[in-house]
């Protein structure tokens, strides 16, 4: 861990009382380097038990509304604007006996589409890694929806607004972990540094001969999720790994569109100068 | 209003057709207060569908408003004078049409009072955003397109009367009530230059527009190209559709004969409108051909051609829509039958509209619905009193509109 040179005395008073705080968490402090950490979740599928104290914890922290019978069943969950992790029991296609608690949330994309397509700026990507939903601006179009490749955004119909995983920025902003991380009883869910969580990732999916999924999928996430088999094996969505760079392809969508209006133009030019009316 | 009042005494036919569409109105406010108090919820069928009906009835609305531009911009803009006549009306038209479409949009908001955050933290990448401020400055052209191609002829009406009436008329036309020949013309070059500005920004819009689904990556059968291309080619044609529909009706209804010119004129819309037709037929084929072979579209193109969509596919959007309505413009031209145009402009629109709404649907519906089934594709009861309620706004505006308003075809 590198100290800056020449840091002021502030900054060390600062560092020394974040740190101490952030190394009894185990997460690295903003002292450390003049960098800003960038943080990841891990989901080891194989280690679920499938209690969903996860998703009981997201709702207590980010006090969610209960919307349905939050009974503790394998029967298929959806995300909802109140529900914000789900954990459903999802069977091999290739063998239909062999079972697997998948837990779902945002995956927290490096390069969000739902942030690129919001009209608002609305919604963030933060430096540490989470891309969250500001609910105060939100006009509910519902574009990041459209934008999402894993259907994550949902829309909140009593607040009329759309909402997801904030990955509790507010929690990892205080270098604690993510509720729903903190709640799990058996270490399937673990959170520290990206550079940390995708060595132990890879090591562990390489031990159990699997796929991490959100190492390339939509460009790189900040959520990966260890799995036994390929997701689409699972019934999970597969984003397309290449994210054609964004802003260069939408120029291009976009310059085809004004393109064919200059056409349109050109073609009533002519047809008021060759149009008979006859 | 005694105008209005004169009108249902002297016709019954004008009393229901007012009951109706403030019926219609009153059904979509109704739905309109249920989503207020009950929630969104009364509007949602399936929580992966988000985007329903009110949406496609958006693009209906001002991709017409961007086709009634582009073919009258032949007359104001291109100089082809058996254009002009048809001006007036279709300025109103393209006004009520974007404006209509406008409230679709903002009844699908969650929050559509949070719109100034479109100017205070705008995201320019984003094609939502880009739409929205290319409207924000063609609506205001359009009135002031109208507003000259009105204002002699409001004028006239305010030097020819008296009390109210002369008042109101003042006021519409800001106190100009000169009517001489030379501020006629000078009307004509200030309607030219607002039009130039309202067409260049409405294509600029309805392409964006094209491009909000272009831009989807995630959602493989808008992604690309195609769609904001698309839109163009039918807007062109809903454009023709709704004038000549609403020229040939609004005269049989008002009883007044039409001038051989304007009837030469429908009958060369027509011909562009066949052929127009004709294209988005190809455009339809591609599409079609291309998507089967993509396994990211196919679902969707499946759904159309063999699944919930089908009877919506080949029935309105291919029979009705286009392939009925291309047969009877032939046989309308070769007949001189403009009540076979008429048929012809309501068959397309019906196929249009819910073209725009399978479109949208089959559209999200994958990759999702691979691994669940759609159960159901119509809206919910509720949006569709408000999409009624929609339409009932349309015409009402426009009945009230060609009542009160100087539109009328001035032919030689």
């Amino acid at each position: 861990m590198e100290n800056n040179k020449g840091i002021s005395r502030r900054q060390f008073l600062e560092g020394l009382a974040v740190s101490t705080s952030g190394i009894a968490l185990g997460l690295p402090s903003l002292s450390e380097g003049a960098v800003t950490p960038i943080y990841a979740k891990l989901v080891d599928t194989q280690k679920c038990i499938g209690c969903k104290r996860c998703m009981s914890a997201c709702k207590r922290w980010n006090k969610l509304k209960i919307d349905r019978a939050e009974d503790l069943t394998d029967r298929e969950t959806e995300l909802t604007g109140n529900t914000w992790v789900v954990v459903n029991l999802k069977s091999d296609a290739k063998n239909r006996e062999d079972l697997t608690y998948i837990h779902w949330a945002c995956q927290h994309c490096e390069k969000p589409a739902c942030a690129g397509a919001c009209p608002v700026s609305a919604i963030k990507k933060y430096p540490e890694g989470p891309v969250v939903i500001d609910e105060k601006k939100c006009i509910g179009c519902k574009y990041c929806i459209m934008s999402c490749p894993y259907n994550v955004p949902q829309f909140d119909s009593k607040n009329r607004i759309t909402r997801k995983c904030t990955m509790c920025y507010d929690r990892v902003l205080r270098r604690i972990a993510p509720a729903c991380v903190a709640a799990c009883p058996v270490g399937a869910l673990d959170f520290g540094p990206k550079k940390e969580i995708l060595k132990k990732a890879k090591d562990r999916t390489e031990q159990i001969n699997g796929y991490l999924l959100g190492e390339h999928e939509a460009g790189g996430t900040n959520m990966l999720t260890i799995l036994k088999t390929k997701p689409e094996d699972l019934g999970l969505i597969v984003a397309a790994k290449e994210i054609i760079n964004k802003d260069l392809d939408k120029a291009r969508i976009s310059f085809s569109g004004f393109s064919g209006a200059a056409t349109a133009v050109a073609m009533l030019y002519l047809y008021s100068i060759f149009g008979k009316g006859e | 209003m005694e105008r209005i009042f004169q009108e249902i005494n002297r016709s019954p036919y004008f009393s229901i057709w007012i009951s109706l569409l403030v019926a219609l109105i009153a059904l979509g406010a109704y739905g309109v207060l249920l989503s207020l108090f009950v929630g969104m919820d009364v509007f949602k069928f399936h929580h992966a569908l988000p985007w329903t009906i009110k949406i496609s009835t958006y693009i209906f609305f001002v991709g017409s408003c961007t086709g009634i531009s582009m073919i009258t911009s032949l007359g104001h803009i291109f100089g082809v004078k058996r254009f002009e006549i048809i001006g007036k009306r279709a300025a109103l038209l393209a006004l009520i049409t974007v404006n209509v479409g406008m409230v679709s949009i903002l009844l699908h908001l969650g929050h559509p009072e949070r719109s100034y955050y479109f100017f205070l933290t705008p995201n320019i990448r984003s094609a939502i955003w880009g739409m929205s401020q290319f409207y924000t400055v063609a609506i205001p052209f359009i009135i002031v397109e109208l507003w000259f191609l009105m204002r002699s002829d409001m004028a006239r009406i305010a030097n020819n009367s008296t009390g109210y009436k002369q008042l109101i008329y003042s006021l519409a036309v800001l106190g100009q009530r000169d009517t001489s020949h030379e501020s006629v013309e000078r009307d004509h070059k200030w309607a030219m230059r607002a039009a130039v500005i309202a067409l260049v920004f409405e294509l600029a819009a309805f392409s964006t527009l094209g491009t909000i689904f272009g831009h989807t990556q995630a959602k493989a059968y808008w992604y690309g190209t195609y769609f904001p291309l698309f839109f163009l080619l039918t807007a062109a044609y809903s454009g023709i559709a709704w004038l000549i529909g609403i020229i040939i009706v609004t005269y049989h209804f008002q009883k007044k004969d039409m001038a051989n010119e304007l009837k030469k004129l429908i009958f060369e819309m027509a011909n562009i409108f066949a052929v127009l037709l004709s294209v988005s037929l190809l455009f339809i084929l591609y599409k079609v051909s291309v998507g089967l072979f993509d396994p990211n579209q196919s679902g969707a193109i499946m759904l159309m051609l063999k699944g919930n969509f089908s009877l919506s596919f080949w029935a309105f959007e291919i029979t009705l829509g286009t392939l009925i309505p291309i047969a009877l413009i032939l046989y309308s031209l070769k007949r001189q039958w403009l009540w076979g145009l008429v048929a012809a402009s309501v068959m397309a629109l019906i196929g249009l509209f819910l073209t725009r709404y399978d479109f949208l649907i089959t559209g999200q519906a994958f990759p999702y619905f691979r691994y669940s089934s759609l159960d159901t594709v119509l809206p919910t009861l509720v949006e569709s009193l408000v999409v009624g309620g929609i339409f009932g706004a349309f015409f009402l505006v426009y009945t009230l509109a060609v009542k009160f308003l100087p539109i009328d075809e001035k032919t030689h």
